[in-house]
C-alpha cells in the first residue's frame, strides 16, 4: 500500500519505474482486501465535496437541469457537490471499476438493482438517517404509498427511490376503430383485439428483444404477475413453473401462434419498437411512461390503455424503481445524506421542466399542473401505480439477483423462445428455471 | 551493382515506381475490357458503400425539429455548436496522433530486435507478444482502471494513450518486425564498418529506409485508436475529455437516441482516416502493409 | 556475389552476432562485441517489454486469478481450482457458442480475404479513378461499428426495411434477416466481412504491388493462361502476407465484441452469440465473473494454438 500512495503523490517521475512493478504486484491485492489508504480520496476531496453520479436518463436537457440541481447544493459545513453523466453502456464496468479504485461516486443513481449489487460487496452505505432527515421535515409523507417498502432490507434502507419507471399498456385508438373492435378488459378479449387489429395490419401484442431491447423480457414477467404469479414465491426462491407462469406463458404462445407478435419483433431494437408505434404498425402493447413524446407522435391518438385482469381476477404491472444510492467510500456520510435529502426535495424541477419520461414518487409532483395535465399520466398514477410490482414479485423485497434477472442471458432467452414461439411453454419455463439457478447466489 | 538494390526492390529509395502498370500502349480490345473493368468495380462499389450513403444522408437531412428541407449542413454545425463536438474532435486527434507515434516509437525499436537478433529470448518474445495480445480486452478494461486510477491515469488522456499503445504494440512490432526483414543487412554492415555503433546503425541506415513499413504501422495505430469506445467508455468521465467515439456514444440516453447527431458526428469522425489513406495512397502501393510482411 | 553476402550476413545477425564480428567469428572476439549488442538490443526491447507486462501481463495475470476464483468483479472471493473451467465446459451454451464463433471466423477470415483479393486483383490493372475506388472502398473499414450497424439494422430489421422489401418486390418472399437463426447467423458474417474486406484489400494489394509486372510478361509470352499465372505466379507471391493477414484476421474475427453485439446482441435465442459475446454476457450481465472469465482464457488458449500453428507457416513459407 505503500507502494500505491508513493505512486499517486507528486514524486512520481525519479521512482516512478519501481513504484509501476510494485503497484502492478500490489494491485491484485488492494482489489481483493477493498483498497486502504487510497490517497485519491474516494467519493470527493477532503473539503466535502460530495461527488454525485446520474445517468442519461433523458434528454441532455434533462442532464444540464439535474447538474444545476446538483450544484447548487450548499451544505450546512460549507460542503459542495459535483456532477457527472455517466453513459448507460457498460456503465457496470464503470462503476465496478471506479469503487474498486476507490474513485467512485459519494451518491449515484444507476441501473435499477445496482444498489442492491455493491451492498452485497459492502459499499453501500444505508440510507436510515437520511429517511430520519425526510421525516423530520415531513417530506417522508410526501412518497406515494408503498414506493419506499422494497428497498428495505434487514440492515436498513439500500436506497431511496426518485422515480418510477413504469410498463403500462398503450394503445393506438385510429387502429382500434379501424379494426371496428373494442379495448381489451381481459386476456380473451386482447386475444380478440389482437384478430382484428390483424387484418388491419397491425399488432396487437408490440414487442421487441434485439439487442439491447428488454421489453420482450418485461412484457413476459408482466403477464405472469398480471397472473398472480412471478419469477419468485413469496419467500424470495425461484419458482418459475407454478401454474399462474405456465397459463400466461401458454397464453403468450397464443398471442404468437395467431400471429399477434411480429414475426421479427424477436430481432427489435427499441428503435425499431419506437419506429412501429409511430408508424400505425403497433396497435397494443407494454411501454413506458410518455410514449407520444418517445415515438414523436403527439397527435393524441397514442393513449395508455386500463389494466387487463388475469383469468383468476389479478390485475397486476411491473415496475422498476429507480433510485439514489450513497457509498460507504465518501469524505462525509453527514454531507452525503445532507446532499441526498437536499436532491430528493428539489426533484420537482425535473418534472415541472417536464423532462421526464418517468413517474414522480412524490405525490406533490404528481399534482403539478406540468404533470397532470396530461391525462394519460393521470391516468398511470391512478389506474397503473397501485397495482405495480417489481421484479421480485411475488415477493417484496429487492435483493442483488434481480440484476442478474434483469438483464441476465436466461430471461432473455427465454423471452426470445416465447416470442418466435419456437418451444411450449412448460419447456422454455424450466429452461428458464435451471439457467436462472446456475447464475443467482442463494 | 551490389545486390542491394536488386535484391529488394520493394524497400530503399525506389518509391515512386509503381510497378502495377502497364507499359504498352493498350489496344482497343484492352480499352473496352478497362470500362468493363470500370463498370464492374463502379457497381461493387456503389453496392457496398449502401449502408454508407444511408449514414451520410440521415447526417444531411433534416432532423425532427428542424423547419430545414432538402439537405443540409444543420445538424453537423450543431453538433459543432450545441455539443462539445470541436473538443472531442481535438482529444481524438491528440490522443491517435501521440498513439501513432509512440507506438512506432516502441515498436519500431523492438521489432529491428525481433528482426535481427534471432537469439532463443528473442523468438520467445516474438511469440510471447503474440500470445498476450489474444486476451479480449473486455476483459482487462476493469483490471486495468484499477491499476491505472492508483496512478491517477484515468479520466485522462494520457492513460488513454498509453493503453493504446499497449494494445497496438504488439501487431506493430510484428509488422516493423517483417518490414525490417526485408532490408538488406549489408546495409547495416557498411555502416559498422564506417564506425556506426548498432543503434547508430539502425537510427541513420535502418529507419531511414523504412517509410512504407512505418505508414502502414502507423495506420493500423491510427484507426485502432482513433475507433475504440470500450476502453474509453470505462477510463474517460468528463465531456470535456471524451474522444469522437464517446461522444457518439453520449447521444444514447435511456429512452432515446438522437440519430442525427449521431450521424452527424459519425460523417465528421470518417473524414480524418479518409483524408489520411487518400493522402498516403500512393506509399501503400509499393511495399505498404501487405509489401512489408511478404517481404518476411 | 553479393546476394550470398547479403544472406551470411543476415543469417549471421539472427544467430546473435555482433556488427564486425566476421561470421566465423574466434570466440574471444565476439562474446566482446555482442555483450554490446545486447546491451543495445536490451534498451530497444524494454519499452516494449514494459508495456506488455503492464497492459497485457497484468490483466492476464488479474483474469488467471479471477477464472480460479468464486468472486465478483470487486473481490476476488475463494479459491475454486478448476470449477469455473469444468461449469464452462459442461453448458451446452459454451460450445453452441464456440460452434458459431468457429463458423464466424472461417467465413469471417476466408470471405473478407476474397473479396479482399478479387478486388484487389481488379484495382491493379488500370482503371479509370482507380485511386478513388480505392479509398472509397476503405470505408466500411473506417465507419464506427456504432453506427453501420445501426445502418445495417434499418436496411434489413422489420419487415419494410430495404431489403426485405426489395426481396418482397422480386417475388422471393419476405426474409427476417435478424429474427430467423439461421439468416442472422448469415447477416452477421456477412456484416463481418463487409466490415474486414478493406482490410484484406489493403494487405494484398501492397503485397501486388512488390511483384515486378515483368514476371507477367515473361510468362505470358510463355504462353500461360490466366489461371495458370494467377495460381502459379500470384499466389505464391502473395503467400506470406496471406497467412499474416489470416491471423490477424483469426485474432480479430473471434475477439470481436461490438459487430455481433450491436447489430444482433447475439439472439435469437442464442443463435448469434459467439463466445466474447457470451463472456460479456457471462460478466456484466450475469454477473458471474469466474465462468466468464474462464471462457474468454479458453478462447484465448484456443487462439493461441491457431495462431502457433499459422505462425510456423510464415516461418516455413520465409524459408522456402
Amino acid at each position: 500500500m505503500s507502494a500505491k500512495s508513493s505512486i499517486a503523490s507528486p514524486a512520481f517521475s525519479r521512482r516512478g519505474f519501481l513504484g509501476f512493478a510494485a503497484a502492478a504486484a500490489s494491485a491484485p491485492l488492494l482489489a481483493a482486501c477493498g483498497g486502504g489508504s487510497a490517497s485519491q480520496g474516494g467519493g470527493g476531496g477532503a473539503s466535502g465535496t460530495v461527488k454525485f453520479w446520474d445517468m442519461p436518463w433523458a434528454t441532455p436537457a434533462y442532464n444540464d437541469a439535474a447538474k444545476g440541481i446538483a450544484e447548487g447544493f450548499s451544505g450546512a459545513s460549507g460542503s459542495k457537490a459535483t456532477y457527472q453523466t455517466i453513459q448507460w453502456n457498460n456503465f457496470y464496468q464503470t462503476f465496478s471499476s471506479a469503487i474498486a479504485s476507490k474513485t467512485g461516486p459519494a451518491v449515484s443513481t444507476g441501473g435499477g438493482f445496482q444498489a442492491f449489487q455493491f451492498e452485497q460487496q459492502g459499499q453501500i452505505a444505508y440510507a436510515d438517517k437520511a429517511i430520519e432527515k425526510l421525516k423530520a421535515s415531513g417530506q417522508f409523507n410526501d412518497f406515494l404509498p408503498g414506493v419506499l417498502d422494497p428497498f428495505k432490507s434487514d440492515k436498513g434502507y439500500v436506497a431511496v427511490p426518485w422515480q418510477l419507471d413504469m410498463r403500462v399498456f398503450w394503445y393506438r385508438k385510429s387502429l382500434f376503430e379501424k379494426a371496428n373492435v373494442a379495448l381489451p378488459t381481459d386476456w380473451p378479449s386482447l386475444l380478440e383485439a389482437g384478430k382484428a387489429l390483424k387484418k388491419v395490419g397491425a399488432f396487437g401484442f408490440t414487442t421487441g428483444a434485439g439487442a439491447g431491447n428488454n421489453y420482450a423480457n418485461h412484457s413476459m414477467i408482466m403477464m405472469m404477475v398480471n397472473n398472480g404469479g412471478g419469477v419468485f414465491n413469496k419467500d424470495g426462491e425461484l419458482d418459475l413453473l407454478n401454474d399462474r407462469n405456465v397459463e400466461a406463458m401458454e397464453f403468450v404462445l397464443e398471442l404468437v401462434s395467431n400471429g399477434i407478435v411480429d414475426p421479427a419483433a424477436v430481432s427489435y431494437t427499441t428503435d425499431n419498437m419506437s419506429a412501429q408505434w409511430k408508424d400505425g404498425k403497433a396497435g397494443f402493447g407494454l411501454f413506458q411512461v410518455n410514449v407520444p413524446e418517445r415515438v414523436g407522435d403527439t397527435s393524441g391518438d397514442l393513449l395508455v390503455a386500463d389494466p387487463l385482469t388475469g383469468p383468476h381476477g389479478d390485475k397486476a404491472t411491473i415496475v422498476f424503481p429507480n433510485n439514489i444510492m450513497m457509498y460507504t467510500n465518501t469524505p462525509s456520510q453527514d454531507a452525503s445524506e445532507e446532499f441526498l435529502v437536499y436532491y430528493l426535495g428539489q426533484l420537482k424541477q425535473l418534472w415541472q421542466k417536464k423532462l421526464m419520461s418517468a413517474l414522480p414518487v412524490f405525490k406533490s409532483i404528481t399534482e403539478l399542473p406540468e404533470f397532470a395535465g396530461d391525462p394519460n399520466n393521470v391516468k398511470i398514477v391512478k389506474d397503473w401505480q397501485p397495482i405495480a410490482k417489481t421484479f421480485a414479485s411475488q415477493g417484496n423485497s429487492l435483493n442483488a439477483n434481480l440484476a442478474a434477472l434483469d438483464g441476465g442471458q436466461a430471461l432473455n432467452q427465454f423471452s426470445q423462445t416465447i416470442i418466435t414461439g419456437k418451444s411450449d411453454a412448460k419447456t422454455a419455463l424450466q429452461a428458464f428455471q435451471s439457467g436462472l439457478e446456475s447464475v443467482l447466489k442463494k | 551493382m551490389s545486390a542491394v538494390l536488386h535484391a529488394h526492390p520493394e524497400s530503399g529509395p525506389a518509391l515512386g515506381v509503381d510497378a502495377g502498370k502497364p507499359r504498352k500502349v493498350l489496344s482497343e480490345a484492352g480499352q473496352r475490357g478497362r470500362w468493363w473493368r470500370f463498370t464492374a468495380i463502379l457497381a461493387i462499389t456503389a453496392i457496398v458503400l449502401v449502408p454508407i450513403v444511408v449514414t451520410v444522408l440521415l447526417a444531411f437531412t433534416p432532423g425532427p425539429n428542424s423547419t430545414a428541407t432538402g439537405l443540409t449542413f444543420e445538424n453537423i454545425s450543431n453538433v459543432f455548436s450545441k455539443t462539445l463536438a470541436a473538443t472531442w474532435l481535438k482529444n481524438s486527434l491528440i490522443t491517435t496522433l501521440a498513439t501513432v507515434i509512440i507506438s512506432v516509437a516502441v515498436a519500431a525499436p523492438a521489432g529491428y530486435v525481433l528482426s535481427r537478433g534471432r537469439s532463443k529470448a528473442v523468438s520467445g518474445y516474438s511469440l510471447l507478444l503474440f500470445v498476450m495480445q489474444s486476451l479480449p480486452i473486455i476483459t482487462s478494461v476493469v483490471p486495468l482502471f484499477i491499476l491505472f486510477a492508483g496512478m491517477g491515469l484515468v479520466d485522462n488522456l494520457m492513460g488513454l494513450t498509453i493503453i493504446y499503445v499497449g494494445s497496438t504494440m504488439t501487431v506493430a512490432t510484428w509488422m516493423m518486425a517483417a518490414y525490417f526483414d526485408s532490408i538488406p543487412i549489408s546495409l547495416e554492415e557498411a555502416s559498422w564498418i564506417d564506425g556506426c555503433s548498432v543503434f547508430g546503425s539502425f537510427t541513420k541506415v535502418v529507419l531511414r529506409n523504412s517509410l512504407p513499413g512505418i505508414l502502414s504501422t502507423a495506420i493500423f495505430s491510427f484507426l485502432l485508436a482513433w475507433n475504440d469506445y470500450l476502453v474509453a467508455i470505462v477510463f474517460l468521465r468528463s465531456n470535456e475529455i471524451f474522444t469522437l467515439p464517446m461522444g457518439v456514444q453520449s447521444f444514447f440516453q435511456q429512452n432515446a437516441t438522437d440519430w442525427t447527431s449521431v450521424m452527424a458526428l459519425a460523417v465528421i469522425m470518417m473524414l480524418p482516416p479518409v483524408i489520411v489513406f487518400a493522402t498516403l495512397n500512393k506509399y501503400f502501393s509499393v511495399g505498404g502493409i501487405g509489401g512489408s510482411l511478404a517481404g518476411r | 556475389m553479393a546476394l550470398t553476402t547479403t544472406q551470411s550476413g543476415l543469417s549471421r545477425a539472427r544467430r546473435g552476432v555482433a556488427p564486425g564480428g566476421p561470421g566465423t567469428a574466434p570466440v574471444k572476439r565476439r562474446s566482446k562485441l555482442s555483450a554490446q549488442t545486447s546491451r543495445t538490443f536490451f534498451w530497444l526491447l524494454l519499452p516494449s517489454v514494459v508495456l506488455l507486462v503492464l497492459i497485457h501481463g497484468y490483466p492476464l495475470i488479474h483474469a488467471a486469478v479471477q477464472a480460479t476464483h468464486d468472486g465478483n468483479l470487486l473481490q476476488t472471493g475463494n479459491f475454486v481450482g478448476g470449477e469455473n473451467f469444468s461449469t464452462v465446459l459442461t453448458s451446452p451454451a459454451f460450445w453452441k457458442a464456440a460452434q458459431f464463433t468457429l463458423w464466424f471466423t472461417i467465413v469471417g477470415v476466408f470471405g473478407s480475404w476474397l473479396v479482399g483479393l478479387g478486388l484487389a486483383l481488379l484495382l491493379r490493372t488500370k482503371i479509370p479513378a482507380g485511386g478513388t475506388f480505392k479509398v472509397l472502398l476503405l470505408l466500411p473499414w473506417v465507419v464506427p461499428i456504432v453506427v453501420s450497424s445501426t445502418a445495417w439494422n434499418w436496411l434489413v430489421a422489420t419487415p419494410d426495411s430495404l431489403i426485405p422489401s426489395l426481396f418482397r418486390n422480386l417475388g422471393l418472399g419476405t426474409p427476417l434477416f435478424l429474427a430467423d437463426p439461421t439468416l442472422a447467423s448469415i447477416t452477421v458474417m456477412v456484416f463481418k466481412v463487409w466490415v474486414s474486406f478493406p482490410f484484406m484489400m489493403m494487405m494484398i494489394s501492397a503485397a501486388l504491388a512488390s511483384v515486378d509486372s515483368t514476371v507477367y510478361e515473361a510468362a505470358s509470352m510463355d504462353g500461360a493462361t490466366r489461371w495458370q499465372q494467377f495460381s502459379q505466379i500470384t499466389l505464391p507471391l502473395i503467400a506470406r502476407s496471406t497467412y499474416i493477414s489470416w491471423i490477424l484476421m483469426t485474432i480479430f474475427c473471434v475477439n470481436d465484441f461490438p459487430t455481433i453485439y450491436l447489430l444482433t446482441g447475439g439472439g435469437p435465442v442464442s443463435a448469434t452469440t459467439s463466445l466474447v459475446v457470451l463472456a460479456y454476457r457471462t460478466v456484466f450481465q450475469d454477473f458471474a465473473t469466474g465462468p466468464g472469465v474462464a471462457i474468454a482464457f479458453l478462447m484465448t488458449m484456443t487462439l493461441v494454438v491457431i495462431s502457433v500453428i499459422l505462425y510456423r507457416q510464415i516461418r516455413k513459407s520465409s524459408v522456402e
